[in-house]
């Protein structure tokens, strides 16, 4: 028991973990192929990140260091409120910083600064399947997968080309796992794709109402759906962050008064406050509403 | 504003202490007990512990309070603390012949054995409100002749379900092919859904679903989406008792009694070359007194029954996987209010596109316009 | 076979935490093929099991796994009373109602024998476990795919040559196939299905395999 909760240590009984385990290890052999686990209920509604929590909960021990983020942020409230879960159930020590932690369970990025061997990067997902908005029905989806019949997929996005000149899907943007399983990436920005393949660190993905499990495992090929005359791209800002002056990370517009003016700052709070001690700046750096949105730390 | 999504943590706990004081309300006014809530609001309390899966009045009525209310919320409690519940064994089959009947109606025969039995329900009262409920009155007492006689069936004997009598003539389906011994059901909450799922699993999910999603659902199969056109030939509700087999003794024992309501459907089916004409059934049973619940279950089941009773499947309500997706409340609870959380970057990607396709056709439309111009 | 309370022996001192831990070594080396680490969270296993063998089954096996064990295994009164205790897991008697096969390197059933899994559901495939005498890093496998960056190297020592075929063979009906675990002491090392093996050389390897140290 951990402790003072009256639950098991990270809250998942032990046969619940034990199921959980078996399922990520079968991800890890079958990399990108959506294994069904019995997921259990959370005491945070699904679509909140139950899914990426039952995975942490079954991977996580006393020697962990946890970060969790959510937008890439790892002040948003769902982000502090899952880090606190796993604070007050597992007792572990918890960190903002990348590069300091073991696990990071995330909602929506994959951090700026590259992961390394040995880390786990756990991601939230809501719904696992890519064909779904295609196929609705799970028992063709899975015939889809076992037949590698995916042209479907390309269909569609050929459909955005013949309308828009690109392929429209800016996020939740399908992948090709080794060559061979169609994945969804989860909602992360096409950004974010590319840090996928050949990722020193392991990736693991837990969705829980779907209850389904899959992972990608260090250094496997992930590669963005695309054609030959419309290659894959990611987004790219005209601005930099207005606090650190990065102009190489994902940036989140912000609007900053009632006539719309906007800046520019980075998602991944952790990068930009590395980048901030390390003396970049950016335009808005003397302004207080930078100190603040920086210096805030967390008050345990 | 950016510095509103910092200070996360505080904002929570100044939100939930928010909550907290919104949910006692004015502290003028009596402190609402768990015991006044299952004692008082009892239907609440079935219909929480039939979506939460676990049969405890007393923690059903906790959840009630601690969601001010909320069923949906009431429910995710129940549901959050029946996870971490350690498995002791799995009771005997309930045998809800020898249930202490306290209500049963058929809708198929005027008198049967046993009898129709009105015991205690809304059905024929009148919706006007009740204004001397307001004033804070003595309860109504039940005149002495229907206690007696609501106590003298609770302790009368076994009572033959309708569709048995149906039975006995073949005129029914069997429940289960004849010789076949009952099959060990799946656990739904232990093992994910694969489809076609099989009757006991769609059963467990329906009992589990959200009611007013079957309600609804049972309503348009009635109204022509979906194939059903049932007689309700038995409703009834009382206490059946729970045996449980202990590994060390070997014969089961009683180790507790359950308030039900059961409700067997009775629906045409016009037979095939192998069968010749018969009633099939539709099948519900809730916790408590959960009517509503239990016939519309019967009969969502029996439109889910489409396919292996090899009609048409044309509409939702006969879709598997359409249904048994989305009738449970705490999921659906959770997608959609997930919407609540952030979603910048999402829809900073959406901008960022959005943006870019604006401008790239109005280069196109301004050169077009201007070789227009040219021409 | 009943439990037989005198070869029952400990299992994990501090469960939660000792089959966490052995999770996190198997999956170290599912996720990094032919990586090798070790596991001490037991001072003895029962008589027949290495001690990383009995840690996985303790870290991984509950009454939702059904096992089957080679018959050296089978037959110790050691070996299933203290899995029988500890796991509950249920035996069977053929490879290919099994969830996880557990054997001896001398033992090994045909690949062809366990749960492949379906083109549908290829994760519920037996996953194997094996016992052998040796593990090293020397080059005598080049092993390649997910979770390798580049190659790897390994040797398994005490393998049949028709095993050895029928597994670098199986990669071929990928994505259906057999996880293995390759457990020696207290080391541990997997190759799932996506890993590919490369015989570094063609010659026999030494016939003394029992004498080396793993």
């Amino acid at each position: 028991m951990s402790t003072a909760t009256g639950y098991n240590f990270a809250y998942l009984d032990e046969q619940s973990k034990r199921m959980i385990r078996r399922a990520i290890l079968k991800g890890v052999a079958i990399p990108g192929y959506q294994v069904p686990f019995g997921g259990r209920e959370m005491p945070l509604p699904h679509g909140w990140g139950t899914g990426g929590m039952q995975v942490t909960a079954s991977v996580i021990g006393e020697t962990d260091k946890l970060k969790v983020i959510d937008q890439g942020a790892d002040d948003t409230t769902n982000a502090v409120s899952i880090r606190r879960f796993f604070a007050h159930t597992a007792g572990v020590e918890t960190t903002e910083q990348t590069a300091d932690a073991t696990l990071i369970q995330t909602r929506h990025r994959i951090p700026e600064r590259p992961l390394q061997a040995d880390q786990i990067l756990i991601y939230q997902v809501p719904i696992p399947e890519p064909l779904r908005f295609i196929e609705p029905r799970e028992s063709e989806t899975r015939k889809m997968h076992a037949l590698s019949e995916y042209g479907a997929m390309q269909v569609k996005l050929y459909e955005d080309v013949a309308r828009f000149g690109h392929i429209a899907t800016s996020y939740d943007y399908p992948v090709m796992v080794n060559n061979r399983y169609m994945m969804d990436p989860s909602p992360i920005p096409k950004f974010d794709n590319p840090k996928m393949s050949m990722m020193p660190a392991l990736q693991l993905f837990g969705a829980g109402f779907e209850k389904r499990i899959y992972a990608v495992p260090p250094f496997t090929q992930v590669e963005s759906l695309d054609f030959d005359d419309h290659p894959f791209e990611v987004q790219s800002w005209d601005e930099a962050c207005a606090i650190c002056g990065s102009d190489h990370s994902f940036l989140d517009e912000v609007i900053t008064d009632d006539n719309g003016s906007k800046m520019f700052v980075c998602s991944d709070t952790d990068y930009c406050r590395e980048r901030v001690e390390q003396g970049f700046v950016g335009t808005a750096a003397d302004l207080p509403i930078a100190d603040l949105s920086i210096a805030e730390v967390e008050t345990n | 504003m950016y510095v509103a999504v910092k200070g996360g943590e505080k904002a929570i706990d100044n939100a939930h202490a928010l909550m907290r004081t919104q949910r006692r309300g004015d502290t003028a006014i009596a402190e609402l007990s768990v015991d006044q809530i299952r004692q008082q609001l009892p239907l609440a309390v079935d219909r929480v512990m039939n979506e939460g899966s676990v049969y405890d009045p007393e923690l059903a009525a906790l959840a009630l309070k601690q969601a001010s209310g909320d069923a949906v919320e009431a429910i995710f409690l129940l549901r959050a603390y029946r996870t971490t519940l350690p498995r002791f064994g799995y009771s005997e089959p309930l045998d809800t012949e020898q249930m202490q009947i306290e209500r049963r109606i058929s809708g198929t025969f005027k008198d049967l054995p046993g009898g129709q039995i009105l015991g205690s329900t809304y059905d024929y009262t009148h919706r006007l409100l009740d204004f001397s409920l307001l004033a804070a009155g003595e309860a109504e007492v039940a005149p002495e002749e229907a206690n007696a006689l609501s106590e003298a069936l609770a302790a009368g004997n076994s009572c033959p379900r309708v569709l048995e009598l149906l039975n006995r003539e073949g005129l029914i389906e069997q429940s289960r092919e004849s010789g076949q011994d009952d099959q060990v059901p799946r656990d739904l909450t232990r093992e994910p859904v694969n489809y076609p799922a099989e009757r006991a699993v769609r059963l467990q999910n329906l009992i589990r679903g959200d009611e007013g999603f079957l309600l609804s659902l049972s309503y348009a199969s009635m109204r022509g989406y979906g194939d059903s056109h049932p007689f309700s030939g038995e409703m009834r509700t009382g206490r059946v008792s729970v045996e449980l087999v202990p590994e060390e003794l070997g014969f089961p024992i009683e180790v507790g009694e359950v308030l039900l309501t059961e409700s067997e459907m009775v629906n045409q089916f016009h037979g095939s070359k192998d069968l010749p004409p018969q009633f099939t059934r539709g099948y519900g049973i809730a916790f408590g007194r959960a009517e509503r619940k239990a016939m519309s279950v019967a009969l969502v089941e029996r439109a889910l029954r489409a396919e292996e009773l090899g009609e048409e499947v044309l509409y939702p309500t006969q879709d598997q996987e359409f249904v048994l997706s989305h009738t449970d409340c705490v999921s659906a609870n959770g997608f959609v209010s997930h919407l609540k959380l952030p979603h910048y970057v999402d829809f900073q990607s959406e901008l960022e596109m959005i943006r870019r396709l604006r401008k790239e056709q109005g280069a196109r439309t301004e050169s077009t316009t201007q070789k227009e111009a040219d021409a | 076979m009943a439990v037989s309370s005198h070869e029952l022996i400990a299992g994990f001192a501090d469960p939660v935490q000792a089959s966490q831990q052995v999770f996190r070594a198997a999956l170290k080396v599912m996720s990094e093929p032919g990586t090798r680490v070790e596991v001490d969270y037991v001072e003895q296993a029962p008589k027949g099991l290495d001690l990383s063998t009995w840690q996985l089954a303790l870290s991984l096996l509950d009454p939702d796994t059904r096992v089957w064990l080679s018959p050296t295994l089978a037959s110790s009164d050691a070996v299933i009373s203290n899995l029988r205790f500890h796991c509950q897991c249920p035996l069977v008697e053929f490879p290919k109602d099994a969830d996880f096969a557990i054997a001896l390197n001398t033992e090994l059933p045909q690949l062809a024998e366990l749960n492949w899994g379906s083109a549908e559901y290829p994760d519920r495939s037996t996953t194997l476990v094996v016992q052998v005498p040796a593990l090293s890093a020397e080059p005598f496998w080049t092993l390649s795919g997910p979770g390798i960056e580049h190659t790897r190297s390994l040797r398994i020592a005490g393998l049949p040559d028709a095993f050895r075929a029928e597994l670098i063979k199986s990669r071929q009906r990928f994505p259906l196939g057999i996880d293995t675990f390759w457990c020696c002491d207290n080391r541990l090392t997997a190759l799932p299905r996506t890993t590919k093996i490369e015989p570094r050389t063609t010659a026999i390897e030494p016939l003394n395999t029992e004498q080396e140290a793993c």
